[in-house]
């Protein structure tokens, strides 16, 4: 159930990428997309359980795996960074192209 | 060799940080870098044994180094040196260099690495960096230019990183062998990321745009060598998986054929170099087993290609016909293109003859058609009429243009050319009379369709397949394509 719901927001975020006109939506879908991706490493790692792997005087707890999560944060922090540099990317465009809108930019800048 | 290995790999991001403390000294750190990644590939490609790395325990970064990366990292020290002497007196400020310094140190990274997330740290490095580059000029067009590569190349990475994790479900391992054990969707998820950073088969139609509106130095370094850090992980893996194996040779005569099928018509230098680029990243994956020798010959051609298209006084090749070009430009081209097309005595000849004879026999007949579209493709740069040959009036007009060619230009092609000629000591056993007769035998028919009948003909391709939207969404159908061929 949860792993459904899990490839049902990557979907709506890669139909978002795809249906949005605007180029800031896209750039939300798209983050969207890497939520669900995020939330999918989240998913596997509490396949063996739930506790968070630190070490403690309890006994014999199912812990989560931590590495799914370790390699995750990177791909948030990087995630995080890309969507940075394409925001301002966008806020350059926005001069001349007040709308944003995706087709409009792309007939303008396609030789 | 270990810690040599690791002083390698972190010298490029060491001192490209330092480029941006000590700005005076960019260009001299970046060619250091280059120099660096040159004497290590050689020492590498001497040394007979692989080298594997653990780093970290056991579920750090995993680093596989042999003969294979030691073609590739050559390419890119080479590669990277001819760019950075080419924009020696362009004037390029200290961040331009930083950007490539980052972008040479990921890229080398993928060649090394043999687990599936230090692979997706490195191609987002790369995007990142290449990004930069793309939009250096800060324009309007830059800007969408970069915008939309690092869209696409983003999108695909999230399909790869949901492969990745199936792949640890399945192996508790990310490395490239767990492959072998993990779901057709991973196998699906995981090639899509690839054969889109790659730029391979329909996947690779946003190559075109970006590789033709870049600068001419970017696009060199794009073509030569960012594109091969996607296609690299792919030969890996077909090496390692045998199941694999067909899966990506498939693909890369699909992707042959495709590049060429575009290349042909194309009206535009630059655009018909980024066309051909997608068709020769299908030969470096036809056959696996000895791409690392193809990629290096057409990193180096192809580099020389861009930096010369980007000194021609027209893109447009109608114009060029009727303006002719320098005699000397002209040489230029012409070593490069035949060394693509496989003429013998440039090195280009020597990869196409060991790829062909590493192909099945299902690829043969393809891959020998393609060769001829090939040969007619760059047919359109050798027929290109130069001024030692047709003394236009317009001489006091190129004797301006002749002046602004830099002398940066003609070091670096001198090095690129030089690699070209100098790698042919490496197979040298493949020049024997049938193989020669062969190669010519597709060259010349090349050029005979061309100068009888494509030369006067046009033929517009629509470019609906390279907007936006189309590109990601073809990625859906990429991905359900990917799926069946692995359940079959």
């Amino acid at each position: 159930m949860l792993e459904a719901c899990v490839f049902a927001t990557v979907l709506c975020g890669f139909l978002g990428i795809i249906l949005k006109h605007n180029l800031v939506m896209k750039i939300i879908s798209m983050d969207v997309m890497s939520t669900g991706v995020i939330a999918y490493y989240i998913l596997i790692a509490s396949r063996s359980g739930l506790f968070t792997p630190i070490v403690d005087n309890k006994e014999n707890v199912a812990y989560a795996d931590p590495v799914p999560q370790a390699v995750i944060l990177t791909a948030i922090v990087i995630g995080f960074s890309i969507q940075a540099l394409m925001l301002v990317g966008v806020m350059k465009l926005a001069k001349n192209n007040p709308t944003l809108e995706a087709s409009a930019i792309e007939e303008n800048n396609t030789p | 060799m270990t810690n040599i290995t690791i002083a390698w790999l972190v010298l490029p991001f060491l001192l490209g940080f330092s480029i941006y403390l000590i700005p005076k000294l960019d260009r001299i750190f970046a060619l250091g870098i280059a120099l660096a990644s040159g004497v290590y590939a050689i020492q590498l490609f001497l040394e007979s044994s692989s080298l594997n790395l653990q780093l970290l325990d056991n579920f750090g970064v995993s680093l596989t180094i042999d003969r294979l990366s030691s073609f590739f990292i050559l390419t890119n020290a080479l590669v990277t040196a001819a760019i950075i002497i080419y924009c020696w007196q362009t004037g390029k400020k200290a961040f331009f260099y930083m950007q490539i310094a980052m972008l040479h140190g990921s890229v080398n990274a993928t060649f090394i690495c043999a687990d599936f997330i230090s692979l997706y740290v490195a191609l987002e490095v790369i995007s990142i960096a290449a990004f930069l580059l793309i939009t250096y000029p800060r324009t309007d067009r830059s800007i969408w230019v970069g915008l939309r590569y690092l869209f696409i190349s983003n999108v695909a990475m999230l399909f790869y990183l949901v492969g990745a994790v199936l792949v640890y479900k399945a192996n508790n391992s990310f490395g490239y062998q767990g492959l072998l054990g993990s779901p057709p969707e991973a196998i699906a998820l995981i090639f899509l990321g690839l054969l889109a950073k790659g730029g391979i088969f329909v996947s690779g139609l946003w190559l075109p745009l970006t590789h033709s509106e870049s600068q001419s130095q970017v696009s060199a370094m794009l073509s030569g060598i960012v594109v091969k850090a996607g296609v690299f992980p792919l030969v890996r893996c077909a090496l390692i998986l045998e199941e694999i194996d067909p899966i990506v040779r498939f693909f890369g005569v699909a992707s042959a054929v495709l590049g060429v099928g575009y290349a042909i018509w194309e009206q535009d230098t630059k655009r018909t170099l980024a066309f051909s680029t997608i068709s020769q990243l299908g030969f470096i994956i036809a056959a696996p087993a000895v791409g690392g020798f193809y990629a290096l010959t057409h990193g180096l051609a192809k580099s020389a290609l861009f930096l010369t298209a980007g000194i021609l006084p027209s893109r447009n090749f109608q114009e060029l016909q009727k303006q002719g070009i320098d005699a000397k430009v002209w040489l230029v081209l012409t070593i490069a293109s035949l060394s693509i097309s496989g003429f013998p005595l440039v090195s280009g000849f020597e990869a196409k003859i060991i790829t062909t004879k590493n192909l099945l026999p299902w690829q043969t007949l393809v891959m020998d058609i393609t060769a001829i579209g090939t040969a007619i493709t760059y047919a359109k740069f050798v027929f290109l009429p130069s001024n030692l040959l047709t003394k236009n009036a317009k001489e006091v007009v190129k004797k301006d243009e002749k002046t602004k060619i830099q002398s940066g230009f003609w070091w670096a092609v001198t090095i690129l050319i030089g690699g070209l000629i100098g790698a042919n000591v490496l197979y040298y056993e493949v020049y024997t009379i049938p193989n020669i007769v062969k190669q010519l035998i597709t060259i010349f028919i090349g050029w005979t369709i061309y100068l009888l009948i494509l030369r006067k003909l046009i033929l517009k391709l629509p470019r609906v397949a390279e907007k936006f939207d189309h590109l990601i969404g073809v990625m859906s159908l990429m991905l359900i394509l990917v799926f069946w061929m692995v359940r079959i």
